[in-house]
């Protein structure tokens, strides 16, 4: 009975519980911990996956009752079929990293070359003198009125601004961007993207759900948002959120021009974003618990210990003594 | 910034300031009454930038003229066009570069270039 409960938990664990999760309003209140539980339930049922197919042969012959030599043949068949998976995902994971890696070096060397150094004295002299700078050394400043914020991450990291965001965010929201982006970068969240990312494209394309990504990638921008509200308050990285995120959506409507469908969906699920991240930073929302901290977590490494207390381990007592190899 | 990063930038600058092409010798000129360089640091620095791509070598009258491959306004849309997750490959969220606030997505690269353009004229 190995096999089927092992393949009913991981679609539980691969359908059902993420849509829960991407559905519930608790995780926004503790990001760390929900980004951990995301984690364990993606890996618990990439688990259940390679579990079935370890189980399964094994159980069928078992109940069948055939020969060594057909035994032994199964379980080589499904050894190779559970390291096909697993390099799968490994392989999936390189390909992603060296992407990431390829794109971010070429963007490196291009805002490196665009850097505007006259801007960077400025920016100083508005900050207040006693706030915290950013390492001049992975601050780049671009010409251009679209107001726009972002980091590169990696071994050597860059924080991009545009020149169009200095003039239309006041020194303190400019803060709260900066922190933002640098605790992205600090806690390496790129990583993490990563790791899901290579999952969603390592699955066969009529599998894959955004929704963990989704999920993700929302969990991650709260992460940072938290440590530039413990910086420089609410009220600047709310003004900044909203200043930020209406520019790139008006310019394009600006030109007149439709975007496709695709984009239409891009938009929307981008602005449902904010009003997430805009909602938990407003007063009075319900922040952060440590019942539900330590729940989350509990949670977290319960989904990836029960089951294979509950039915792994069970399976190989009873499969070992009779490996036909 | 590293001083050679910072030099690579300040050598783009003159390049991309300038009206036509510049020889080693020009651009040394250029960036002498600033600091102190050698000649052939500056050649090295426009080697490396030829290198990468950004730069393209003309022989004319023995010697070489060096000028940028595009302009600073085309490079600065080219990188936003990627920054903003329009590039050619869709690479929606790759987690390659990392936004502030929603990323466009796969727009429509002609919506988003004709904006870029526009913006860039108006700046």
């Amino acid at each position: 009975m190995t096999a089927p409960l092992l393949g009913a938990l991981g679609l539980m664990l691969s359908l059902i519980v993420p849509k829960a999760l991407a559905q519930a309003h608790w995780p926004a209140r503790v990001p760390a911990a929900a980004v951990v539980l995301w984690q364990c339930v993606t890996l618990a049922s990439v688990l259940c996956a390679v579990g079935v197919v370890l189980a399964a042969p094994e159980e069928t012959l078992r109940a069948l009752g055939s020969g060594r030599v057909v035994a032994a043949w199964v379980l080589l068949g499904t050894l190779a079929v559970a390291a096909a998976i697993v390099s799968r995902l490994l392989l999936s994971l390189l390909e992603v990293t060296r992407r990431s890696r390829v794109r971010r070096d070429r963007h490196r060397l291009l805002v490196d070359l665009l850097d505007r150094a006259e801007y960077h004295g400025e920016l100083d002299r508005s900050l207040d003198p006693g706030a915290p700078r950013i390492d001049p050394g992975t601050l780049r400043i671009l010409d251009g009125a679209l107001p726009f914020a972002y980091c590169l991450p990696g071994r050597s990291p860059r924080v991009v601004l545009s020149g169009g965001t200095l003039k239309v965010l006041a020194p303190e929201q400019v803060n709260a961007v900066l922190t933002h982006e640098q605790a992205h970068l600090r806690s390496r969240h790129d990583l993490v993207m990563e790791s899901f990312s290579a999952l969603y494209r390592a699955l066969p394309a009529p599998l894959r759900r955004r929704t963990a990504l989704d999920a993700v990638h929302l969990l991650l921008e709260m992460l940072a948002d938290d440590a530039a509200r413990r910086r420089s308050g609410a009220g600047p990285l709310r003004e900044a959120l909203t200043t930020l995120g209406g520019a790139a959506d008006a310019l394009i409507a600006d030109t007149g021009l439709a975007a496709d469908a695709e984009a239409d969906a891009a938009g929307r699920d981008s602005e449902a974003e904010r009003r997430d991240r805009l909602e938990r930073l407003r007063p009075g929302a319900p922040g952060f618990s440590v019942p539900l901290q330590l729940s989350a977590y509990a949670l977290a490494v319960s989904v990836l210990v029960l089951p294979t207390v509950v039915l792994v381990v069970p399976w190989l007592a009873q499969a070992l003594p009779t490996w036909p190899l | 910034m590293s001083g050679l990063g910072e030099l690579e930038r300040d050598v783009m600058t003159q390049l991309w300031d300038a009206a036509e092409p510049l020889t080693v010798r020009q651009v040394h000129e250029r960036l002498t009454p600033e600091r102190d360089l050698a000649y052939t640091t500056v050649m090295t620095v426009l080697d490396r930038l030829a290198k990468k791509g950004v730069v393209s070598q003309q022989r004319s009258d023995r010697a070489y003229r060096y000028l940028a491959v595009q302009t600073r306004e085309e490079m600065t849309a080219a990188l936003m066009l990627d920054a903003l997750g329009a590039a050619p490959d869709g690479a929606a969220r790759d987690a390659a570069l990392v936004h502030f606030v929603g990323q466009v997505g796969p727009a429509d690269a002609a919506a988003l270039r004709a904006a870029l353009e526009a913006a860039a004229r108006n700046s």
